[in-house]
């Protein structure tokens, strides 16, 4: 073995080894939390450029810009220069690429708010049919819906009014690519471009990601899809768990590897989630071995309220920091930890399974002054935000003649003064972080144009809030959990109603919520809490939930319980009686 | 609190710059803008309109603000915990705006008028410099054990080692109630710092316990200046460091106070409970201290170690710091010998005879001399001073009222 082979393989275990070194033919890798998934494909791209391909013909998707980000990140660091060839991205970063490559000319990606705007006028109606229009548009181009005549009809008009506008939907950063690799030879082109194709949360992929996958990757390409149908938590988005389960009967000779060591958290944690996925039906049978021995039982805790949830889980981030102010170390429970604290604010997670639960727990961070984040949960503003940001830019560039967008240094001054002049009048935060990302852009090189601009703010997805930089406790959905780690894991609203979440018709698929709960519990390193308020207020009712049925499955060696009493009532005061 | 009642205090207390306090405070700084204007060279004054009538004449003087505020970072490096609080001076409220906006996107400033940041205090310092490059950047309380740069639970060894390639931005620290600048001496790589002193006031009558004498402009810069240079800064008034409440080491809970050389004795566990005792300022000082007990740099500058007005007329009393009595009695005085800063340093014994007691007297000229027993603060608890024993105010008290 060469030195750098011996580079590229060192710490791996036995199965990632494997997964690095199978670089021909089609490859399904199955990777269980905190198997070391990411660490498997950079070492994979490092070992597919040494044994010889070109850096520019490796392709990995991600899932998020957040993961991308990482996986570059990562990626830099092991190769050098040569991962800048290297495409990493997300399936709409890839399909916005092969549109510029191919189509000359101005294009925007619009905003789901333009998108419905522009419904609206096709529809000639002001009212809130233009929202469903926009799911309905959503899910048919998605190849989720056959669609009616009806529906066709629609998307023709859509169409052409978006393509009136040079616009095109987030919808169309897959399906505009697909229609110009029906080309042959530029399909060819593409195929001889990226040889090597890897894809990351491969259980999440929608059919039109899907079918865009195996047009570029063609019969029995090197293709090496890395997942784990356990985890597969966007069916409501269209991810479908049998693409994974399939692969292999489309892709014959397919390779199976499975990542079995789990070195993320205790073997507690790990046993204790298997015992719950188990139950599932549908899945991939597989075993996971825990390299850490032990850990401390995971704690049910059992609270009155929604506040007093908030607030048993501050207690136990401020015992673990060793108190927050003098007032508070006074007065805490377990006192000061000593010298030998570990602990900063980004090793606690607070997760919940629906943004409405996050009202209650950020009032008590509010009050708290513990710094925290809530990701994905302010996502609707943000995206008006966004929206009204790009208008503004765009009728700046209008102003000042340059859309034509030819000259680089001029478009730059003009993005820069719009969000210059936001961030310094705005209250808001954002606008701040906004700019700074934007420079950050401008200074890598990623924006040219103003549609560049305007295309990365429409790419800007809900995952992609979590700031690195800022040490804080983060608070996130179940869904915005995947994919992250922490050394203290709180899953909130651990009962029936939330857990599995069934308080909405519709939506009550058993194995899905299951696998979500999974995703949560796995997200933690060392310790576990999962809460049960015995009252909760939610969507205007008050309710008496049970502890759910997924924590009663967990055997009770992995666990400990704690119940906090009621609040004291003002109790009447018995008048003193003489006799 | 508000600006008046600030304005007020520093009057009776007789400091002239005060420092306004909390400015990442959106509401306080609100408040701020509102009743001060700009004084012109970065500091501020009350406007005229919120001026009261209510102090005494013969304390009556201009006061000046400068904006400042304590921050609390805390966060993991090299492996551990540290909580590290700051305090920030800047000239204007623009800048005040300007860096809550920065840290604004870090952590709530809202929830506390100290607010906690999940940030490294080096990256704290640089953002305040990146924002505010004429901006005052002081280690605040620099012993305490929780949360300070040199604290025992949760600080560094050297400023270095937390500040790094930053740290000659740090021209000043603050000693902090347990610590005064002798103990501060004993520390080589200190000499090359400003060590300032204040009291954060939580009650305006609680202003000036602790203070920095200058001989400069009033001005922001000339401030500044002097306290990074030294150059006009011409020494500090200090509590007794024993009546601080961090100044020897013990355990609060099971009412245990130890020297640093008890606790060594005992393993660093409290002989009560046998939990671990919080190690206090003193033996955290003898930890890091390159230099023995009495050592005393060139060039340092002169302390004055007082005891708040109030507690020394609760003892002359004896009755407690919060009587009516000695309220009644501070008013007087006050009123007959000028602010509180004076009586205590400047005001002639036998003025202080006249207008309040012999043994009033005879109390402030032992503070001045260093004459008091204090059984020293640890683990929380303030330290308790005595100026006399009981025999003794029986025996001044009785020649009092001989002549």
């Amino acid at each position: 073995m060469t030195d750098i082979e011996t580079r590229i393989l060192a710490g791996l275990n036995e199965s990632q080894r494997e997964a690095v070194t199978a670089i021909d033919g089609p490859l399904m890798v199955i990777a269980g939390p905190g198997t070391g998934k990411t660490l498997t494909i950079v070492r994979r791209i490092a070992y597919l450029v040494h044994r010889g391909a070109h850096p520019g013909s490796i392709l990995a998707v991600t899932f998020t810009n957040r993961a991308a980000q990482e996986m570059r990140g990562r990626t830099g660091a092991f190769l050098g220069k040569a991962a800048g060839g290297v495409f990493i991205g997300t399936f709409h970063m890839l399909g916005l690429a092969i549109i510029r490559d191919n189509k000359p000319g101005d294009l925007t990606v619009c905003t789901r708010e333009e998108q419905v705007k522009l419904l609206k006028t096709v529809l000639d109606d002001p009212g809130r049919k233009a929202e469903e229009a926009a799911d309905s548009m959503s899910r048919f181009k998605n190849l989720l819906e056959d669609g009616n005549e009806k529906m066709r009809a629609l998307y023709d008009r859509y169409q052409a009014a978006l393509r009136s506008k040079d616009l095109l939907d987030l919808d169309d950063l897959i399906l505009t690519p697909m229609e110009m690799l029906s080309d042959h030879a530029l399909l060819q082109r593409y195929r001889d471009r990226f040889r090597h194709i890897i894809v990351d949360e491969y259980q999440d992929i929608n059919p039109a990601q899907y079918r865009f996958l195996r047009l570029l990757a063609g019969d029995g390409g090197n293709i090496c899809v890395v997942g784990d149908a356990d985890q597969a938590i966007y069916a409501f988005r269209g991810a479908d768990v049998t693409n994974f389960l399939n692969f292999e009967k489309d892709l014959p000779g397919a390779r199976r590897i499975t990542l079995s060591h789990n070195y993320r958290s205790t073997a507690v944690i790990v046993n204790a989630s298997d015992a719950i996925i188990e139950k599932n039906a549908q899945r991939i049978e597989r075993t996971l071995s825990p390299v850490k021995k032990g850990g401390v039982p995971i704690t049910i805790a059992s609270v009155p309220d929604e506040r007093a949830e908030g607030e048993f889980i501050v207690s136990e981030i401020e015992a673990r920091i060793g108190g927050t102010s003098h007032y508070r170390l006074m007065n805490a429970r377990s006192g000061d930890l000593g010298p030998d604290a570990t602990f900063a604010f980004s090793d606690f997670t607070v997760i919940f399974r629906t943004n409405a639960q996050a009202e209650a727990l950020g009032e008590v961070f509010r009050t708290s002054g513990i710094p925290y984040q809530i990701i994905g949960g302010r996502y609707q503003g943000k995206r008006k935000d966004i929206a009204e940001i790009a208008d503004r830019i765009r009728e700046y560039a209008a102003g000042d003649g340059v859309t034509t967008l030819t000259g680089t240094a001029r478009s730059h001054s003009c993005i820069m003064e719009v969000l210059e002049g936001l961030a310094a009048g705005g209250k808001d935060p954002f606008y701040l972080s906004l700019y700074d990302l934007m420079r950050f852009h401008i200074a890598e090189g990623n924006i040219r144009t103003i549609d560049d601009c305007l295309n990365m703010l429409s790419l800007l997805t809900p995952l992609d809030d979590f700031d690195a930089l800022a040490d804080c406790v983060t608070l996130t959905t179940l869904h915005g959990a995947k994919g992250l780690e922490f050394r203290v894991v709180f899953i909130t609203g651990a009962e029936d109603g939330l857990i599995p979440y069934s308080l909405r018709d519709g939506q009550d698929d058993r194995e899905e919520e299951r696998r979500l709960f999974y995703v949560g519990m796995t997200r933690a390193k060392e310790e576990l809490f999962l809460l049960h308020a015995r009252s909760r207020a939610l969507y205007g009712r008050n309710t008496a939930p049970l502890l759910s049925s997924f924590v009663r499955d967990i055997p009770e060696v992995f666990t400990r319980t704690v119940a906090l009493k009621d609040r004291a009532r003002k109790r009447h005061k018995k008048q003193m009686k003489l006799f | 609190m508000v600006p008046e009642a600030l304005w007020k205090w520093a009057q009776i207390k007789g400091v002239t710059v005060v420092g306004t306090g909390d400015f990442t405070h959106p509401a306080w700084l609100k408040e701020l803008s509102e009743k001060t204007e700009p004084a012109g060279d970065g500091l501020l004054k009350l406007k005229k309109e919120f001026e009261a009538n209510d102090v005494p004449s013969s304390c009556s003087a201009n006061v000046f603000f400068m904006l400042s505020s304590e921050i609390s970072t805390i966060y993991r490096k090299n492996g551990k915990t540290r909580k590290v609080h700051s305090i920030i001076f800047v000239p204007r409220v623009a800048d005040a705006l300007h860096l809550n906006l920065a840290l604004s996107k870090i952590g709530n400033l809202n929830a506390d008028g100290r607010p906690i940041l999940g940030l490294d205090a080096k990256e704290l310092l640089r953002i305040v410099l990146d924002v505010c490059p004429g901006a005052l950047f002081v280690p605040a309380h620099a012993w305490t054990p929780h949360f300070s740069v040199f604290g025992a639970v949760s600080g560094f060894d050297s400023l270095e080692e937390c500040f790094e390639d930053l740290t000659p931005h740090i021209n000043a620290i603050e000693t902090g109630l347990s610590s005064d600048p002798s103990m501060n001496w004993r520390l080589s790589a200190l000499d090359r710092l400003t060590l300032i002193s204040n009291s954060d006031a939580h009650s305006p009558a609680k202003m000036g316990r602790e203070a920095n004498i200058l001989d400069t402009d009033i001005s922001f810069e000339a401030i500044t200046h002097a306290v990074s240079t030294g150059q006009g800064f011409l020494g500090t008034i200090e509590f007794f460091p024993e009546e601080g409440k961090y100044h020897y080491d013990g355990h609060r809970a099971c009412g245990v106070n130890l020297t640093p050389d008890e606790t060594i004795r005992q393993g660093y566990l409290c002989p009560v409970c046998g939990r671990k005792v919080t190690v206090g300022v003193l033996h955290r000082v003898n930890r890091l201290a390159d230099r023995a007990c009495g050592f005393r740099p060139d060039g340092a500058k002169p302390f004055y170690s007082l005891i708040p007005l109030p507690e020394v007329l609760a003892e002359t009393l004896g009755t407690g710091g919060a009587s009516k009595r000695v309220d009644a009695e501070y008013r007087r005085l006050i009123h007959q010998l000028g602010n509180e800063l004076r009586i205590l340093m400047d005001a002639p014994l036998n003025d202080i005879e006249r207008a309040g007691s012999p043994l009033i007297r005879e109390a402030i000229s032992r503070i001045r001399k260093g004459e008091v027993h204090i059984v020293p603060g640890f683990d929380g608890e303030y330290g308790k001073i005595k100026i006399f024993e009981t025999r003794e105010r029986k025996q001044l008290k009785g020649q009092a009222t001989l002549f």
